[in-house]
């Protein structure tokens, strides 16, 4: 049993926790405030070749493994959760299906792009009527000639706005439910596709989030994003562990960001003539919030650590993400509570970890939903 | 060109240090960073070399987690490294450091020598002139510019001096220590990130570089650490209630009776 991370691993945290702090820390409060996607930090950033993070070498990538890959969405995360979405919304899942099924000209027309940050890519799961619940997604996709058609209406989809490409969850058959849902690529200037409302959040302000609406969107058959009819749920299978556990490093991310803030004030900030620090209540929240945030830590880099090994996690990654997001809940809770009336403050950070952790709750899976699926696979068949 | 860039690993400015309880030495927190001032030096020694070809090459003294530094400077770009790394080097000051280090750069071919101004920890700026010395080089301090005249063998460097800059011309080769102003050190790319991480990274020890014990670390070092001591701690600031006038008076008394300044 070896906990510690490897030299090398050491290291990459240790540098881009510098990128982060010198390049995104001092402008989140910004991206907060105007609520706008940042253009000059996304060009700057993604020229350091970190959107690549998951691929291979030959096409440019670093071919991270998912504890490092971990490593690099808590850190980013910590600085800014509004711009970490849109960039591992092009690291993960905007281009997944892409790099995997995509012919060698759409991986050159937006995987290569996507990679280095010329093009924006995003993935469309959500609509009104579904969620958690895909099997009752209404999008369509119907095959005509060489062409599939496809019709329907996105929601919650991050980047979706600003989106070079998009890939599309829809359905060939609704009476199959989940065995009738496939992927499909569609471009940005693609007749029918439109920009729908552009959401308002309370947080992860700066990711530009809104629906995608797709009237008669004609795409050739090579947009179609799989290998045979039918197995789109199988495909979201490959990397919803992934999804879930680099949810789990986000949940970490804002935590610590939050806890920083709140260890600072507790040392500098004096009440009845001492540092608030010194005073066991607040020692005890201290204590409670680095407990759990070290378990959080431990399931998400053990789950990170399954995948990697290729050992089945879904119940551990599950675990992970639930955990870690509960905690951080506490955490940036708690740290409105240690800096007093000043934690309602929108002048200090408190509050933006406050209103950005709650995101948490339904990417990567509701905690409803996990529960049930934890509860059922510990109790297993009765 | 080739150049050789000095680089020291200092604890983090976060990192707690604290005084051991018998003063002799220091608890410092396990957090580290390349000092600061080094840091203008590996990106100046890098814009060169992409500017005139050559190579750089890093070299520290250090314990093993040294390497850390290093690998930084891989990922900014540098072609090389180089880490001293020997027991016997402990309590090494800016002299035997300096020793040290220009023995394993006799060992190199270099055309410029580059250095931070002084270490963040220690804050002595001996060992970049030192080395100098001990190579037998000129050497500039804390320079804002440097331009290389390749065809003259020559740098011509900006230093800051009292109420302006200094223009020098130096004959190569030449050691630089440089001072903030100089560059924006780069963000290192993730294809740096992935080569060093990848990295082996060459050790030199004193039998290496032909040294004996005696000529290295604290029993080398001109100077012995007698006793550290906290920085004393800021006095109570009183507040003295009343009107303004009584107040002054109370004020002007405190200095001349108790505090006996006035």
């Amino acid at each position: 049993m070896d906990f510690r991370l490897t030299e090398e691993q050491e290291f990459f945290r240790k540098t881009i926790a510098e990128t982060v702090d010198k390049m995104i820390v001092p402008k989140a409060d910004e991206i907060d405030e105007k609520d706008e996607f940042p253009w000059d930090l996304w060009r700057e950033f993604s020229k350091l070749g970190y959107l690549g993070l998951r691929y291979p070498e030959e096409i440019g990538g670093m071919n991270a493994d998912p504890v490092t890959a971990m490593i690099f969405y808590e850190e980013i995360t910590r600085g800014s959760v509004g711009f970490a979405q849109s960039v591992i919304m092009n690291i993960l899942m905007g281009t997944y299906f892409v790099y995997r099924f995509g012919s060698d000209a759409i991986k050159e027309r937006c995987l290569l792009p996507a990679m280095r940050g010329e093009k924006i890519a995003t993935i469309c799961f959500t609509e009104d009527q579904s969620g958690s619940d895909l099997g009752a997604t209404r999008t369509t996709a119907v095959k005509d000639g060489n062409e599939w058609v496809l019709n329907g209406t996105k929601m919650w989809i991050t980047n979706g706005p600003i989106a070079d490409f998009a890939t599309v969850l829809a359905t060939t058959d609704p009476s199959l439910r989940m065995k009738g849902l496939n992927f499909f690529l569609v471009e940005k200037g693609t007749p029918g596709l439109s920009y729908g409302q552009r959401l308002s959040k309370l947080g992860c302000r700066g990711a530009i989030t809104g629906e995608l609406v797709l009237d008669n969107v004609r795409i050739p058959e090579e947009n179609f994003l799989g290998d045979e009819l039918g197995k789109g749920v199988v495909y979201v299978g490959e990397i919803l562990d992934e999804i879930r556990v680099m949810t789990g490093a986000m949940a970490l991310g804002i935590a610590r960001a939050a806890y920083e803030e709140g260890l600072e004030y507790a040392r500098k900030r004096v009440a009845f003539g001492n540092p608030i620090g010194r005073y066991q209540l607040i020692r005890a929240k201290f204590a409670d919030m680095a407990t759990e945030m070290e378990a959080s830590r431990l399931l998400v880099y053990y789950a990170a650590w399954l995948i990697k090994e290729g050992l089945p996690c879904r119940k551990e990654a599950a675990m992970a993400k639930m955990f870690a997001t509960e905690t951080c809940l506490k955490v940036v809770d708690e740290v409105t509570r240690i800096w007093g009336a000043n934690g309602f403050a929108h002048e200090y950070r408190p509050q933006r970890h406050l209103r950005d952790a709650r995101f948490l709750l339904y990417g990567g899976g509701t905690h409803e939903i996990l529960k049930d699926f934890i509860g059922r696979s510990v109790i297993g068949k009765i | 060109m080739n150049i050789i860039v000095l680089v020291k690993q200092v604890p983090d400015p976060e990192a707690i240090v604290e005084v051991k309880g018998d003063g002799k030495g220091l608890e410092v927190e396990q957090k580290f960073t390349m000092n600061f001032f080094d840091e203008f030096a590996v990106e100046e020694a890098i814009r060169i070399r992409e500017k005139n070809g050559g190579k750089v090459k890093v070299i520290s003294l250090g314990g093993a987690k040294t390497t850390e530094v290093l690998r930084k400077a891989i990922a900014m770009g540098v072609d090389e490294t180089l880490l001293l790394e020997d027991p016997n080097f402990e309590g090494s000051d800016g002299y035997s450091t300096a020793f040290v280090l220009s023995k394993a750069i006799e060992k190199s071919d270099y055309d410029l020598i580059l250095a931070g101004k002084q270490a963040l920890d220690d804050d002595a700026g001996e060992v970049g002139p030192m080395v100098a010395q001990f190579l037998g080089i000129p050497h500039v301090g804390e320079i804002t510019r440097l331009e290389v005249k390749t065809d003259d063998n020559m740098v011509v460097v900006d230093k800051v001096i009292e109420g302006g800059k200094e223009v020098v011309k130096v004959p190569l080769p030449a050691l630089l220590t440089t001072q903030k102003g100089l560059n924006e050190p780069r963000v290192p790319p993730i294809t740096g990130v992935m080569k060093a991480m990848k990295s082996q990274i060459p050790k030199m020890d004193a039998k290496a570089l032909g040294l004996s014990e005696e000529q290295v670390g604290e029993k080398g070092a001109k100077i012995k650490i007698e006793r550290y001591l906290p920085p004393p701690k800021r006095r109570e600031v009183k507040m003295i209630e009343g009107e303004p006038q009584e107040a002054a008076k109370e004020a002007v008394r405190i200095l001349m009776e108790v505090e006996r300044i006035l």
